[in-house]
């Protein structure tokens, strides 16, 4: 480079910007991202063990809250958020372990883990039903 | 921590707009053309942010391809567009930019694949020269850090150094679409948002294909010493299988393939 070219600071070409989400892309933010939330959802987790070691008074508020709007609204993203990152955590096992490269499999087996989300989370909450 | 925004001078402004087709002209298409000169400068002397150009052509006037169209705008229509172009076949690499919103080189993209304007910029993520050429020499430098020759230690026989048909395979791909195949163009790179966000340490799917291209090769001697070059938390393992880079392959080869090649071999040497 000459000492010219050194003086002007270059622009950054567009990324994010630009580029147009891809399956590929998208499904890896959103592994990372679910992976957040489950972690977050340990606390949770925490709390109902924690409230039901200390006795019903305890386990009470906890199933309220549990069963409230809200309660319900984050379990029902939390069971989304487990099933999604387990299926596609399967998804990269086999990554790993050299398959599923080829554009075609790849991609087929995004679908499965999308189909395998909707289908493991209506399941879990058809047997968990909080109205029946 | 990855900053997801462009920089100040790197925003983008409205440009000038053009329009070269008639007004019975049947085929027109618009193209909307990223615009830097480092020469241009507003009243404070400031040079002035890139810009979005519009261009308003009759596709019936120039070639099917889009970089028709960016020389046809070029020869006819503003000459101080800039963008680098070579073979127009497919096979020097020069022409990759993001067109539609994917990396690709302009002399493989039909231009009726794209729907509606025809929204053309440099390579994502990289500074720019000048309109539509980013500056590469960290790509470069970084295909320079894997020693992308023949390493060798037993003495040269007479004739060249012969490889079976399937040892040959592992470069070449039963398809002709192996690692060797490889242009350099960094479309797969610069699509990767690891890349993006980690490019000045982690080497990005164009380099790592290249670095198993010579792992993997038969005659190759110092598949060890380039196998301790790479196993870095940042080199490599700033993959984490997004595949942007498979998925964008103008010459549909498959670096995220190669890059688990090499961390297999890394787990397996362990």
């Amino acid at each position: 480079m000459s000492e010219q070219s050194n003086k002007v600071e270059r622009p950054l070409s567009p990324h994010l910007q630009v580029y147009r989400p891809q399956m590929t892309s998208v499904m890896s933010i959103l592994h990372r991202a679910t992976g957040y939330a489950l972690s977050i959802g340990t606390i949770m987790v925490v709390w109902l063990l924690i409230a039901a070691a200390s006795g019903p008074e305890a386990y009470a508020v906890f199933a309220k809250f549990a069963g409230s709007n809200i309660g319900l609204f984050l379990l029902l993203g939390w069971t989304v958020a487990l099933f999604y990152h387990m299926c596609n955590g399967i998804r990269h096992f086999f990554w790993d372990m050299g398959y599923l490269f080829e554009l075609k499999k790849a991609f087929r087996a995004g679908y499965v883990v999308l189909a395998m989300t909707v289908i493991l989370t209506v399941w879990v909450w058809y047997c968990a039903c909080p109205w029946s | 921590m990855a900053q997801f925004a462009l920089p100040n001078n790197s925003k983008i402004k409205k440009g000038d707009s053009y329009n070269v087709a008639k007004g019975d002209a049947k085929n027109k298409k618009m193209f909307k053309v990223y615009r830097w000169n480092p020469e241009k400068k507003d009243e404070d002397g400031k040079v002035k942010n890139p810009s979005i150009d519009e261009y308003t052509i009759d596709l019936d006037s120039c070639g099917p391809m889009v970089l028709d169209a960016l020389i046809h705008i070029k020869n006819d229509v503003d000459s101080t567009l800039t963008f680098r172009r070579s073979c127009r076949e497919g096979i020097c690499g020069s022409c990759a930019m993001n067109i539609d919103g994917t990396n690709t080189l302009a002399c493989l993209k039909p231009i009726d694949e794209v729907k509606g304007d025809v929204k053309i910029t440099p390579l994502p993520h990289m500074p720019v020269v000048k309109d539509l050429v980013p500056d590469q020499n960290h790509a470069i430098a970084q295909y320079n850090s894997i020693e992308p020759w023949m390493k060798t230690d037993s003495p040269a026989p007479a004739r060249e150094r012969l490889q079976s048909a399937e040892d040959a395979d592992q470069l070449n791909g039963h398809d002709g679409h192996g690692p060797a195949a490889c242009i350099l163009c960094f479309c797969c790179s610069t699509s990767c948002p690891s890349y993006w966000w980690n490019g000045d340490r982690f080497l990005g799917p164009a380099t790592l294909m290249q670095a198993y291209r010579w792992i993997s090769d038969t005659r190759d001697e110092a598949t060890g010493e380039r196998l301790d070059q790479v196993e870095d938390g940042f080199k490599l393992y700033r993959c984490h299988t997004i595949m942007n880079c498979t998925n964008t392959c103008p010459k549909g080869l498959n670096p995220a393939k190669s890059i688990a090649e090499i961390k297999k071999l890394l787990a397996v040497r362990k």
